[in-house]
């Protein structure tokens, strides 16, 4: 055949030339998280990423300072009854809601009551304690009444769990749609899975967050956009279209190195990482077993060749920043890496690295945590265990956890990289108490001692209930510490963003913010 | 003609009730209790759990809960998903446009390419331009998509700055058509290359030079259209895969198509949203190949008279 005909073109190049990066606008802030918020409504899900979006919409009674401790915010002050079950709470004047009505005493009653709704209640409804009413005494005055004393209730009104929910939101498309809030940024628009768009509340005064700024944020808004792939968070990071996000784990030393964005830390995180055991048989209903793992295990060298730094060791079943998290006090009752003594504990069970103990680890995906779990697998091999890694994600693993406790069967027994953020010792109770979060070890005397954790309000006397669960906890070797922070704590920052605040429990907040033009 | 269609139709119907069936199977399938595994992270008591089995029928015999999941499907109601408590059809007609636009980009991408290279290669074939025009096919059909797309997002967005990261406007269309693009495009090369080396060596093509023809009225009415039936089949098949939502390709560049929204759903053990989802993409494959089908009939008369 003759000459080629005409046909053969490059649309592509037709396609993209020309085409040159529009200006972004500088005033908004873009902040880019792996995944979307699950709901605009604190009462509808349960996720770190979706808390950390009401932060910005929604105002809390109370706000945590930078030591994780209470402190007053919407309301300005409080009185606890002598008996400890009435709380009434003196609100700010002049507080309004994004829709310009008034924030008063009716919107706490509003949203307590729609946690408590008996056809619909709060996911997190039990965190809220036993409130038996809510009733609004004036416009600024509001009193709660428990049928039984609640001590973390005060850190639970400092959390986003608490947000306060305007009563002029629309039910019908609260949530999915729509949601109003008193907080320093009211809600333009939720694309899901993809972008939620705030806008500055020009009528915002910060009366109790930990930050300088006591007016309006200084940004114009704030786009939080959904960036599931870690290096194109990073690509956008160093295009400018991305002025905050989570950088891929193993490209920080070089983020570090090269100095154009700042990487920051969050500390007090609220984040535990610990040893579960499925208690309820062989090989892990003996505690020698268990402390066998405990003491075959060095977080610390693993921490430090996986996140170089970026992490600590955590001796205590509670994170720093938490209420009674003490690290001297809980390393008295640790494991510190001894293999000498877990082979022997495995030698009085029969089992050596001839004849090793044969189990499975649960790990759940992210964060680099399967490499972490490579290295204790390797630690557990040398002393005399030989364990299978199953890695998946943390809600089969939490529904995994419970399965193992709950079988009948014959299997070894498992044990996990179990991980929980909270703002109070509280979660001793949701975890330990019986049933408890994983069907896992209960005893009479524990429950005695976590309801006597919810029941003392005096902060001394309190502490010392913590902490004689956390003894008992760790000589049973039930809920063994390893290290914190554990995910999504580490944030690349653009070099003209200055401001930024990692709150304590791991909530980012823009009060502060600036942008440089 | 009409029986063609009629049969087609059936089969099509016959193909979504089945996976109407399935897709109630699905939940028994998962090992353990999927309503716990649903609900492990919230704090539900035992009542809460045993509302949301009732809720979603699941304390019910199997044929009663298909009963009602097909009458509910016939209201259009495809459930609710377990997170955000929202209507699973709403979430996915959200998510869908976007594939949509994307997967008719890609296709358009793909078509133009790929047409392009495999006949320029079957006319030119054995020369160096044949050789270089499937060496770059084979490399198409090669680079996993997430390799190619940090690729261009690499040169395209970081080294010229011509095209943003990721968004969900038009400019940030382009990256991910490439991607998924020049992936489907090499297939189609390789396709159309062998289909029209076939047709090249046919007597009507001969026939129809030797006739005195234009070329290019031999090359584009007769050539042509007699290779297009594989061809054809071929590019139906990439774009219902497509609408189902590129994944990996949808990841990379943050594009908020159902094919992200099929992982947000699997990770979030949001079974009716998975079944919703499962539902859905079967529905667009029958309804694609039944497009391809009818199409067949218009390019090939042996079909359209039998």
């Amino acid at each position: 055949m003759g000459r080629p005909p005409t046909f053969i073109t490059t649309p592509i190049l037709a396609l993209t030339a020309g085409l040159v990066a529009g200006s972004s606008q500088a005033a908004d802030l873009v902040w880019a998280r792996y995944g979307d918020i699950d709901s605009l409504d604190p009462h509808r899900a349960t996720s770190t990423l979706s808390m950390q979006v009401w932060d910005q919409i929604y105002e809390t009674l109370l706000a945590f300072d930078g030591e994780g401790k209470p402190q007053p915010h919407i309301a300005k002050s409080w009185v606890v009854s002598d008996d400890g079950l009435d709380y009434t709470f003196e609100l700010q004047e002049g507080v309004l809601c994004h829709d310009s009505t008034p924030f008063d005493a009716n919107d706490v009653k509003f949203t307590v009551d729609r946690a408590f709704d008996e056809s619909n209640p709060s996911l997190t409804k039990t965190s809220w304690g036993p409130i038996s009413a809510v009733e609004v005494v004036d416009d600024l005055t509001v009193k709660f009444t428990f049928e039984s004393k609640f001590g973390p209730f005060l850190p639970f009104l400092a959390d986003s769990f608490s947000s306060m929910v305007c009563d002029s939101n629309d039910p019908e498309t609260f949530g999915s749609s729509t949601g109003i809030g008193a907080g320093p940024f009211k809600l333009v628009e939720w694309v899901k899975g993809d972008t939620v768009s705030l806008a500055k509340n020009p009528d915002y005064t910060n009366y109790g967050r930990p930050f300088d700024n006591k007016g309006p944020v200084n940004v114009d808004g704030l786009i939080v956009k959904t960036v599931p792939e870690a290096q194109t968070r990073l690509a956008g990071l160093t295009t400018g279209e991305i002025h905050i996000a989570e950088p891929p784990f193993d490209d920080i030393p070089a983020i570090k190195e090269s100095g154009e964005l700042e990487i920051m830390v969050a500390e007090n995180t609220g984040q535990n990482v610990f040893w579960e055991f499925a208690i309820s048989r062989p090989p892990f209903d003996d505690i020698r077993a268990r402390q066998a793992v405990a003491y075959a295990t060095d977080p610390e060298l693993a921490i430090d060749i996986i996140y170089g730094g970026l992490s600590q060791r955590e001796w205590c079943p509670i994170a720093r920043g938490v209420f009674g998290n003490d690290q001297e006090f809980c390393a008295q009752y640790g494991y510190p890496y001894d293999p000498e003594k877990a082979k022997a504990l495995l030698a009085e069970l029969g089992y050596s690295t001839d004849n090793p103990l044969e189990t499975t680890m649960f790990v759940w995906t992210g964060g680099n945590r399967h490499k972490l779990a490579e290295i204790f697998q390797n630690q557990l091999s040398q002393v005399g265990i030989k364990v299978a890694i199953e890695i998946m994600d943390i809600g089969t693993m939490n529904a995994r956890v419970k399965e193992q406790n709950e079988t009948t069967d014959e299997t070894p027994g498992t044990f996990d990289m179990m991980t929980w953020s909270w703002y109070d010792p509280d979660i001793l109770y949701a975890l330990w108490h019986s049933p408890g979060a994983y069907s896992g070890y209960n005893t009479p005397e524990l429950d005695v001692m976590l309801e006597e954790t919810r029941t003392t309000i005096d902060p001394e006397a309190r502490l010392e209930k913590v902490q004689a669960v956390i003894k008992h906890l760790m000589e049973n070797a039930v809920h063994v510490g390893l290290y914190t922070p554990g995910w999504e704590w580490v944030f690349a920052v653009r070099p003209e963003v200055s401001g930024l605040k990692i709150g304590a429990f791991l909530h980012p907040m823009f009060n502060d913010v600036t942008i440089k033009e | 003609m009409i029986r063609y269609i009629i049969q087609r139709v059936l089969a099509a119907l016959v193909t979504i009730w089945i996976t109407t069936i399935a897709v109630t199977l699905l939940i028994h399938a998962v090992p353990g209790d999927p309503v716990r595994i649903m609900y492990a992270k919230f704090q539900s008591t035992p009542e809460q759990i045993e509302a949301v089995r009732i809720a979603l029928g699941l304390d019910q015999p199997i044929y009663i809960q298909y009963g009602l999941y097909v009458s509910r499907l016939f209201q259009g109601d495809l459930g609710r998903s377990i997170v955000g408590d929202q209507p699973v059809l709403d979430i996915l007609l959200t998510r869908f446009p976007p594939t949509l636009l994307l997967a008719t980009t890609s296709l358009v991408i793909a078509v133009v390419i790929g047409l392009s290279l495999g006949f320029l290669a079957a006319y030119k074939r054995g020369t160096v331009i044949d050789v270089g025009a499937m060496v770059l096919a084979v490399l198409g059909v090669s680079i996993p998509h997430f390799w190619l797309g940090l690729l261009l997002l690499f040169f395209f967005a970081l080294q010229l700055g011509w095209l943003p990261v990721a968004g969900s406007d038009l400019r940030s269309l382009i990256l991910p058509a490439l991607t998924l693009g020049l992936a489907n495009a090499a297939v189609l090369a390789r396709l159309t290359r062998s289909a029209m080396i076939d047709i090249f060596d046919q007597d009507f093509v001969r026939t129809a030079r030797a006739k005195g023809l234009p070329k290019t009225m031999v090359l584009y009415r007769h050539a042509l259209r007699a290779g297009l039936v594989p061809i054809v089949s071929m590019m139906g098949l990439q774009f219902a895969y497509m609408m189902g939502g590129a994944i990996v390709v949808e990841n990379v560049f943050a594009w908020n198509g159902v094919g992200r929204l099929a992982i947000e759903a699997v990770f979030a053990r949001d079974y009716p949203l998975i079944q919703g989802f499962i539902l859905f993409f079967a529905t667009v494959i029958v309804l694609v190949s039944l497009v391809i089908d009818l199409l067949y009939a218009v390019l090939d008369p042996r079909i359209r008279y039998s």
